[in-house]
């Protein structure tokens, strides 16, 4: 019986996990290759929860709304970063980007509010309420269809930066951005595209949580501050760190909650972090920062 | 000779600046006491009054940004300490407000130096972002803290609250207390600014490197910077609590901080009167123009992204350099 427990806590913390790790690979890649950090990201979250939602309510099924849900949130941070992102990251001011990315965000939140309103609306899943059954553990259908969806996304974009000659492009840019742009890269169009793809796996991270949590416009700062304690733990710029973090979050939250104490859980992921950078400042896998603004 | 005469000058100069400054202050108490009598309407005093209040939480801010340069996204931290602490210093304690507020004035510098500690070793967003993750880890123990907090329903249903003989329940006497705090506070930063301090500071925010090779101990001046800047938004969060008369976990949302970072960048954050000007417009125009306060982020937000891209230093920037523009002008045409 506390084994079963323990083992479901466990799944439960896997699942998380694999929810925050989208989010946090999104945040991670714009930090890595465009050197800020989006405070934006949640915004974005929020914006593909609200376009399944639309989606759906004009009777388009769930399964095919995740991906357009995501195209809509790949076309608004398009034109972000074409009209707002690339104007203000090369400024006098160090903390330009951070305030620009924040300011977007209230704008972006504000924005929601007025159009949606503030309470929670409801997106319908297919999958909603029927559970799966494995050697005595529960998983709700939706929580694994996000499980598998993360992987697989989450694969993907592995593969496709490990294979790929653009993918590689973005590497060799997040390595070292002066070179990349000796050899011919060109470095601002990557950077536009890491922080497209940033926000998309923001954007369908929202599309897939929705059902769950219902969306709301301010869902997005519980999103970011998850998403900035991953990357924290886990390196900041580093995808495998960001992955790993996930993971160790979503577990330490699940065992948290069912060991010790709910209402004390949003607290945990910052004493992590301040563990983190006490001792081990660069993350889990990340590497010492050189100088960089 | 030349030197002499240079000297004198400068002295003139100087007695200059303070004559001048002298009369900003006179002109300054006179508006504040002819406000304070000419307008009976309670609501346009008492939310006069809580601007005041608010314009000290942003030239805390400023403290930090304009100072040091850092974004504190964290700054609601002490604006909360503050807030509960006069309130739990008067319901549950049943502590005069002074003695409230002076606790939790002291009790704030000293988080500041345990959270300065830890997390003035990082700059930039990673300063930013540990410091709105402790305002998280705040807000959940002002939840679940119920027996001292009064958890998620917070503290509320307060004895009148006076400093000594002044009833800060009149809004005409509330709004001349927290304008004459505010006003003080502006000179003492007005003073800060040009004591070497407020060079270290700058030279901190210019060039780190710099700083330090020229022997200004870098880590010292930030946490310095840091634990100045936490009393001034702790005391304003005491000042708010005769305007909103209760105080929960809420002030420690970020919201109040963006409230605050946006008075500073609309007014600029170079200026010590900057936060304060930025302040009057972010409630005043809403208020005559009746703004739904989302529309109000939505376009104050859209300004600071315009005010980034196009002028960094706030808007009193674009009026520098159109006068620079204009005087640049008048210059070449007399030289014509």
């Amino acid at each position: 019986m506390a084994l079963e427990l323990l083992a479901q806590t466990l799944v439960n913390g896997l699942v998380l996990g694999a929810g925050y790790a989208v989010i946090a690979v999104g945040l991670t890649l714009i930090f890595g290759i465009v050197g800020i950090a989006n405070f934006a990201h949640g915004a974005f979250f929020a914006m593909g929860g609200y376009a399944c939602y639309l989606l759906t309510s004009q009777g388009l099924n769930y399964l095919a709304a995740v991906p357009l849900s995501v195209l809509i949130v790949v076309i608004i941070g398009a034109l972000t970063e074409w009209i707002v992102i690339r104007r203000s990251l090369y400024g006098d001011s160090h903390h330009g980007s951070l305030i620009v990315t924040f300011a977007l965000g209230q704008a972006a939140v504000a924005g929601l509010i007025l159009i949606f309103g503030p309470d929670p609306l409801p997106v319908p899943s297919p999958l909603g309420q029927s559970t799966m059954r494995f050697l005595g553990i529960f998983v709700t259908s939706q929580r694994a269809f996000i499980f598998v969806c993360s992987v697989l996304v989450l694969g993907a974009l592995g593969l496709w930066l490990r294979l790929s000659i653009k993918g590689q492009q973005v590497v060799a840019v997040a390595q070292n951005a002066r070179g990349a742009l000796y050899s011919g890269i060109d470095v601002p169009w990557i950077r536009a595209l890491a922080f497209v793809l940033g926000v998309a796996a923001a954007g369908l991270a929202g599309a897939l949580l929705a059902p769950i949590t219902t969306i709301y416009p301010t869902m997005g700062y519980s999103a970011l501050i998850v998403g900035f304690t991953v990357v924290i733990l886990g390196g900041m710029g580093s995808i495998p760190g960001a992955m790993l973090g996930a993971l160790l979050i979503g577990v330490a939250n699940a065992l948290f909650e069912t060991y010790v104490s709910v209402s004390w859980t949003p607290a945990l992921g910052w004493a992590l972090v301040i563990a983190t950078l006490l001792f081990r400042p660069q993350g889990l896998l990340g590497q010492l920062q050189q100088h960089r603004h | 000779m030349i030197d002499r005469e240079q000297v004198a000058v400068s002295d003139k100069k100087r007695s200059g600046r303070t004559a001048r400054e002298a009369s900003y202050v006179a002109c300054a108490l006179i508006a504040i006491a002819v406000f304070a009598y000419t307008f009976t309407d309670p609501f346009v005093v008492t939310l006069a009054g809580y601007t005041c209040a608010f314009a000290l939480f942003a030239l805390s801010i400023n403290i930090i940004l304009g100072g040091v340069g850092e974004v504190p996204l964290g700054q609601c931290l002490f604006f909360g300490v503050g807030a509960y602490g006069a309130a739990i210093g008067m319901g549950k304690l049943g502590l005069p407000f002074e003695v409230s507020v002076l606790i939790a004035l002291v009790l704030s510098v000293v988080l500041a130096a345990i959270i300065g500690v830890i997390t003035l070793r990082l700059t930039g967003a990673y300063f930013s972002i540990v410091s709105w993750g402790l305002t998280g880890v705040a807000m959940v123990a002002a939840t679940n803290l119920e027996e001292i907090t009064g958890g998620p329903l917070g503290l509320f249903g307060f004895p009148p609250i006076e400093i000594g003989p002044l009833q800060l329940s009149d809004p005409q006497t509330y709004f001349a207390v927290t304008a004459t705090i505010l006003l003080l506070a502006i000179l003492f930063l007005v003073a800060l600014r040009r004591s070497p301090f407020g060079a270290a500071m700058d030279s901190v925010r210019q060039n780190p490197h710099l700083a330090r090779s020229v022997g200004v101990d870098v880590a010292r001046v930030r946490l310095k910077a840091f634990m100045l800047s936490a009393p001034f938004a702790a005391l304003a969060g005491a000042l708010a609590v005769p305007y909103t008369q209760i105080v929960t976990p809420e002030v420690f949302s970020v919201a109040n901080t963006v409230d605050g970072l946006l008075m500073v960048l609309l007014g600029g954050a170079q200026l010590v009167v900057g936060p304060v000007i930025g302040a009057a417009i972010f409630t005043l125009i809403p208020q005559a123009m009746n703004l739904d306060p989302n529309i109000r982020i939505l376009v104050f937000s859209s300004i600071i992204i315009l005010i980034m891209m196009f002028a960094p230093g706030g808007l009193h920037q674009l009026g520098v350099a159109l006068r620079d523009r204009l005087g640049r002008k008048t210059d070449d045409d007399r030289s014509r």
